[in-house]
């Protein structure tokens, strides 16, 4: 259990830079995501937390001591990575029994026995004990993985995109279950990923990186509903929030695809200005009587809900509806939005108009 | 344009039997998505229709005409591929061009082929490039455009998506869809991507363990699966499966104290069942309130995912968990107090010995 701070950390590999400035404050116990691209410089700052990389600059700080010189083993943190990395010959006991063996722990046979029976437990993995590693599946390997971080009890737990290799239900599964498993244990998670629904449904903060920066830490319902910039929002929402530029002309925003009007709840800005409004597919109304016109070009059934792509005037945007409307292909359509669910972004810095 | 047709096809590799009885037939211009898991002999019923695999035994008809014996180049089908399999050293233009070699064309003609292709598909740019100066996506045009340019009479895919990233597999899917459309080409496309299938599809065909499993447009496959393999494929969070049994006017799940009232005819047929009876019922089916209210069963909170357009809420009943779909921020939290019901019309019920779906497939 474990405060983590991060003060700004920048790293350097070769020519590229990984992470410019990294301030980061992470509470004990706290179940912490940090959502970005591959390259965004996730894996990079649970590196840096976990003493395998060590920073150009900054103070990585846990529970207010510098830990910045520390090693690995001295910070007390156990990392569980997407692949398994566990040993194919020994059981799934002698996996679970090993990081307990080294000379550190100083456990007795009996200690360490019931410390891996508790774990197996915890993780529903019992009757696997005595089975070998390459006899199991992708599921239960990770299991076993995080069973062999959890074993040792470290103060904090380090995961990087530990679910991706898994098939979409396990990782729905998985998913609760490690949620529950840090509820259980009170740990301090810090938990990479680049799949925003893993983000928004475990997290209880979530940071985004792009491009070595941390852009925004917010709770799931922060990050999706007053986003910092057009960056932080598309990345989280599918399909990602719509983007359309438009001029603020009197009391209505005017889209400069297809010059349709359409309905604001008061001006932010003067007449005339130029917004990037921001509207997410949920909150795009389809109906008989709705402002302006566009087509569909696209329809994708997923079953509870249809994503219809709408074509205004050249430019596609996204729209979510029940899965009983009937629409076809190249249908016209008529669409508004929800006036009071508009953002408004600056169409050069991306900046959100409210936050500024 | 053609229709196939599948006749009591069987194949072994060895002693494993990949294709079990298969009976199906592609209506001229229809687009069919075949899915399964791997190994579920989609790709070999695809391989199949294209020549490029024998059937052990069965027949398969191309517009009545019996194919099961010809040579793939001699069917008229056009394939593509996960992997582009483009000709590396030859430009984008020669590569589309490649298929027409065999057929005589004047210059004048295979040109204005290939611009065609190249339009519809907006790669006119990259025609004097090579295969490697080109994205994913564009290469997987290319290889599209190779297979359109001779006009075939079908359009085989094999994941032709399955490489891309997922922005792009969406772009493309929409492409593709579009193509399908404007060319009225019969086509026929196998993934193991359920939103692929659900989105392209005019039917889909699902396999499993080289068995077919069920034949349906999009909705009937997501409304009324034919058995729990179907019901489990189909859909995202996955159907929810548990295990109930009848008392009274009602179904009760393990080791609740309250059940839902169903309507006699449909629990008279699951009375007959002899395996036991798993309720299957989806997330956006499992209804949640704050009140006390008739029909309504008391539960617990376990988890919740909220997910911004809506969240998915976990309920403990009894010994059973339920995955629930709500409007964001409906439940505040874990561990607290909330009424379940079931939409009964899309409740289903399974035999658990045979899978099959009691209340019928519609």
């Amino acid at each position: 259990m474990a405060d983590i701070a991060l003060q700004g950390i920048t790293k350097k590999f070769g020519p590229n830079t990984a992470l410019r400035g990294v301030d980061l404050d992470i509470k004990d116990a706290e179940f912490f995501v940090l959502l970005g691209q591959t390259g965004a410089g996730k894996t990079t700052t649970l590196r840096v937390i976990a003493g395998l990389e060590r920073p150009d600059s900054g103070k990585v700080v846990i529970d207010g001591q510098d830990a910045t010189r520390w090693n690995a083993a001295e910070r007390d943190v156990a990392l569980v990575l997407q692949q398994y990395s566990l040993y194919p010959r020994l059981t799934v006991r002698g996996n679970l029994e090993f990081p307990l063996k080294s000379r550190t722990h100083d456990l007795t046979a009996t200690q360490i026995k019931e410390r891996v029976e508790r774990v197996a437990e915890t993780l529903q993995i019992t009757r696997l004990l005595d089975r070998k590693v390459e006899r199991l599946s992708g599921g239960e390997m990770q299991r076993v993985s995080i069973g062999r971080a959890i074993v040792r009890q470290p103060r904090v737990f380090l995961m990087d995109e530990p679910l991706s290799a898994l098939d979409a239900n396990l990782r729905d599964v998985l998913r609760v279950e490690l949620k529950k498993l840090h509820n259980d244990l009170g740990a301090t998670f810090v938990f990479v990923t680049h799949d925003q629904v893993e983000a928004m449904s475990m997290g209880d903060k979530i940071g985004v990186l792009n491009k070595g920066r941390l852009v925004q830490v917010g709770t799931p319902d922060e990050i999706y509903s007053r986003p910092l910039n057009t960056f932080v929002a598309r990345s989280v929402g599918t399909p990602p929030m719509n983007m359309i530029d438009g001029v603020l002309t009197g009391a209505t925003a005017v889209l400069d695809a297809g010059g349709h009007a359409l309905p604001i709840v008061r001006p932010r800005g003067a007449d005339g200005q130029k917004v990037r409004f921001g509207i997410r597919p949920e909150d795009v109304v389809i109906a008989a009587d709705a402002p302006a016109s566009g087509r569909v070009f696209d329809v994708e059934n997923h079953g509870v809900l249809k994503i219809l792509t709408l074509d205004i005037g050249g430019t596609h945007i996204h729209a979510t509806v029940p899965a009983r409307m009937e629409v076809r292909i190249d249908d016209p359509i008529r669409f508004g939005w929800k006036p009071e669910k508009l953002l408004w972004f600056d169409p050069t810095t991306g900046r959100n108009l409210a936050l500024v | 344009m053609a229709q196939i047709e599948m006749r009591n096809v069987q194949k072994f590799f060895g002693s494993n039997q990949v294709l079990k009885d298969l009976n199906l037939t592609i209506e001229n211009g229809e687009f069919v998505v075949m899915l399964g898991q791997s190994g579920g002999g989609k790709t070999t019923a695809l391989r199949a229709i294209a020549g490029l695999e024998t059937v052990t035994d069965g027949k398969i008809l191309i517009d009545g005409v019996e194919v099961q014996d010809r040579k793939a180049a001699d069917r008229d089908i056009a394939f593509v591929f996960q992997s582009f399999s483009l000709y590396p050293h030859m430009t984008v233009r020669e590569n589309i061009a490649f298929p027409l070699r065999a057929v005589r064309m004047d210059a004048a003609e295979r040109d204005r082929a290939i611009k065609e292709v190249a339009e519809t598909l907006q790669i006119a740019q990259h025609l004097d490039r090579k295969p490697s100066a080109l994205s994913g996506g564009d290469m997987q045009r290319v290889a599209i455009g190779r297979a359109l340019v001779r006009r075939p009479q079908a359009l085989l895919m094999d994941e032709p998506l399955g490489v891309l990233d997922a922005k792009l597999r969406e772009q493309m899917r929409a492409e593709i869809k579009r193509l399908h459309i404007a060319r009225g080409s019969t086509s026929v496309y196998v993934t193991h991507d359920q939103i692929e299938a659900m989105s392209l599809a005019d039917r889909i065909v699902i396999l499993h363990d080289g068995v077919l499993q069920q034949v349906g447009a999009p909705d009937e496959v997501y409304l009324h699966p034919i058995n729990l393999f179907v019901a489990k494929f189909v859909g995202s969070p996955v159907m929810n499966i548990a295990d109930v049994r009848v008392d009274g006017f009602e179904v009760v799940l393990n080791g609740a104290d309250t059940g839902f009232a169903f309507d006699a005819a449909t629990l008279a047929g699951l009375r007959n069942s002899q395996g036991g009876i798993a309720l299957g019922v989806r997330p956006e089916a499992v209804l949640l309130g704050h009140d006390k209210a008739p029909g309504y069963a008391e539960a617990t909170t376990t988890n919740i995912e909220p997910l911004g357009s809506h969240d998915i809420v976990d309920v403990r009943l009894g010994d059973t968990v339920l995955r629930a779909r709500t409007e964001s921020g409906f439940v505040r939290g874990e561990g607290q107090r909330v009424w379940v019901s079931l939409d009964a019309p899309q409740a289903h019920f399974f035999d658990r010995k045979t899978e099959l779906n009691l209340r019928g497939a519609a």
